[in-house]
């Protein structure tokens, strides 16, 4: 039953996740379009509600009024502006908020790649995890807002385990604020055994608190970004820093904006300079590593020595006292196969472990792929990580996966078309894309 | 989810011929040329599982049906069919995603599979693993 044929006409693909929106044609092999998800707006009306948003930490601020203006992509949430409040619709690696969702595709599709979307099938990504009422609302925004001629949603898990050739892997993804297991079974999630957390943010809360917190070999950083400050002169390592603050700025700066723009200058920071051991926590092998070299946007630099893989090493173990003090912690990554695993058959267990797949951002941080072997090794008898030797694979697995889909002419007769959608209705999104 | 390729009829002819005629010893794979359909690459009367290896090429993906055939410790020769998804690791990232998204039509196709392996190296499915796995069930 071939109801969508268009054969000349190249498919759009795009994969929402919580840092970046990634858009391009299918076919591929990187998105055109990367552009952050979060978004800034600056609230309307006056008085009351602003006091109140600006209580909460981000992602709790108050979702924008219909009439405010959306700062979006390249010059949007990077751009200082007074009084801009940030906000971000993925919570948890699903779409919690659709009202900024066309907007962040318009701009994606529209002002950066220059396409019509009504010409193009579109392909979507979803997390595993994702809930029927969420990919219909996707389809309906799609179909209804886009006016797209056929659609698509696939799978973020599959895509990834088919990237690597796989029917049957255990798909390990960290994102940036979500980090998941999924276990594939020929072709499809086994959802018992899907688990996630949201350890991400926990490693990056960690990293803010090591640079904040004065400590033995450094003073208390100041996470200003370069949006904040007029002038700085060089200094010394480990010197305080001489900067100008742009001081009518930072009077107009949100709180939503500020944890934005620090959480930025951690992310810089960690992608730099930390990492994690390869062979578990071991105080000598943590100081005998190079220390590595980092300056922040107010110029203060310093040496970070083994405090940059205590950082990493969260991804694996928490110490004692932070699970004494927090009992609802994130999972790491081995609790996290674990429960995957214990889920599963036991005659599975071996073939997933055999057929790992490594994939998103945050698995890209530093010696995690060898810390991973390494820990899985002890563990199991016949282990194998797929990890992309490629940075774009890994980071855009799940895209990539979608892309290579999308253009296979056979994929066709696949397509929700239009037409069938105006037929169907919401029910045939769940009949085809399984 | 699955890529929409479809399996040629003489896949399930020669899966047939294999199955019931015990002549062929196995029988290769691979999507064709143009990306529409599955075809039969290569069939074989060799008992070699050496020269059967050799078959599943470095760098890329191919299905494989191999009647494997062993002593069982009580005495008695035993004859299993398995079946192998091939997806080396050095294989482009577009032909594991073509490989991977069709392999549900042709595995469905066949009927009367004792065992899979899927392999992206030859350790994975040397003939001591396979051995392995087909001789502890009954």
């Amino acid at each position: 039953m071939v109801q969508y044929g268009g054969d000349e006409v190249s498919a759009l693909v795009i994969d929402i996740g919580a840092s970046t929106l990634r858009a391009g044609y299918a076919g591929d092999d990187a998105p055109k379009a990367i552009i952050p998800t979060t978004y800034g707006f600056i609230p309307q009306s006056t008085g009351a509600d602003v006091t109140m948003a600006d209580a909460g930490p981000e992602g709790e601020t108050e979702p924008p009024k219909a009439e405010s203006t959306l700062y979006i992509g390249q010059h949007g949430p990077s751009v200082w502006r007074a009084d801009m409040q940030i906000g971000n619709p993925v919570v948890d690696g699903m779409i919690n908020d659709f009202k900024p969702i066309p907007s962040l595709i318009t701009h994606a599709l529209r002002d950066v790649m220059r396409c019509n979307p009504e010409e193009h099938p579109v392909l979507l990504t979803e997390p595993a995890w994702n809930s029927v009422a969420n990919r219909e609302r996707m389809a309906e925004i799609m179909f209804e807002e886009f006016n797209v001629p056929a659609f698509y949603i696939a799978n973020t898990g599959v895509l990834n385990a088919f990237a690597a050739g796989k029917g049957s892997a255990l798909v390990i993804d960290i994102g940036n604020s979500t980090a998941s297991v999924t276990p594939v079974v020929d072709g499809f999630v086994l959802r018992k055994g899907l688990v996630y957390s949201a350890l991400p943010q926990l490693v990056q809360a960690h990293a803010k608190h090591t640079l904040v917190m004065p400590s033995h070999n450094h003073p208390q950083i100041q996470l200003l970004p370069h949006q904040l400050i007029s002038n700085k002169t060089p200094v010394e390592p480990g010197q305080a820093p001489r900067f100008t603050i742009r001081e009518d700025r930072l009077a107009r700066t949100s709180p939503s904006l500020m944890t934005y723009y620090e959480s930025r200058e951690v992310d810089e920071w960690g992608q730099s300079v930390a990492g994690v051991l390869d062979q578990g926590w071991n105080d000598q092998a943590a100081a005998a590593r190079h220390a590595r070299h980092y300056e922040f946007p107010t110029g203060f630099n310093t040496l970070f020595g083994p405090e940059r893989y205590q950082v990493g090493e969260l991804f694996f173990t928490h110490s004692r006292e932070l699970a004494a003090s927090n009992p609802h912690l994130p999972r790491t990554i081995p609790t996290l196969i674990s429960q995957a695993l214990a889920a599963c058959d036991p005659d599975m267990r071996q073939v997933l472990m055999g057929n790992v797949v490594l994939s998103g951002g945050g698995s890209l941080f530093a010696g995690l792929a060898e810390r991973l072997n390494n820990e899985l090794s002890r563990n199991f008898p016949h282990v194998k990580i797929h990890a992309p030797g490629n940075p774009v694979e890994r980071r855009y697995g799940g895209w990539l996966g979608g892309s290579i889909l999308a253009s296979l002419g056979t994929f066709h007769q696949l397509w929700i078309s239009k037409e069938e959608w105006n037929e169907h209705g919401k029910a045939i999104v769940g009949q085809r894309c399984k | 989810m699955s890529s929409g390729v479809a399996v040629n009829p003489e896949c399930l002819d020669t899966f047939q011929e294999l199955k019931l005629g015990k002549k062929l010893k196995y029988i290769i794979y691979a999507v064709s040329n143009d990306n529409t359909e599955i075809v039969v690459v290569k069939t074989s009367e060799s008992a070699s599982y050496d020269e059967f290896l050799a078959d599943l090429p470095a760098a890329d993906c191919r299905w494989a049906v191999y009647d494997f055939q062993f002593e069982k410790d009580g005495g008695g020769k035993r004859n299993k069919i398995c079946f192998y998804s091939w997806a080396p690791d050095d294989a482009k990232i577009k032909a594991k995603m073509l490989f991977a998204s069709s392999s549900d039509a042709l595995r469905r196709a066949l009927v009367g599979i004792a065992a899979e392996f899927q392999g992206s190296e030859h350790s994975e499915v040397s003939y001591e693993s396979v051995l392995d796995k087909v001789s502890r069930g009954n």
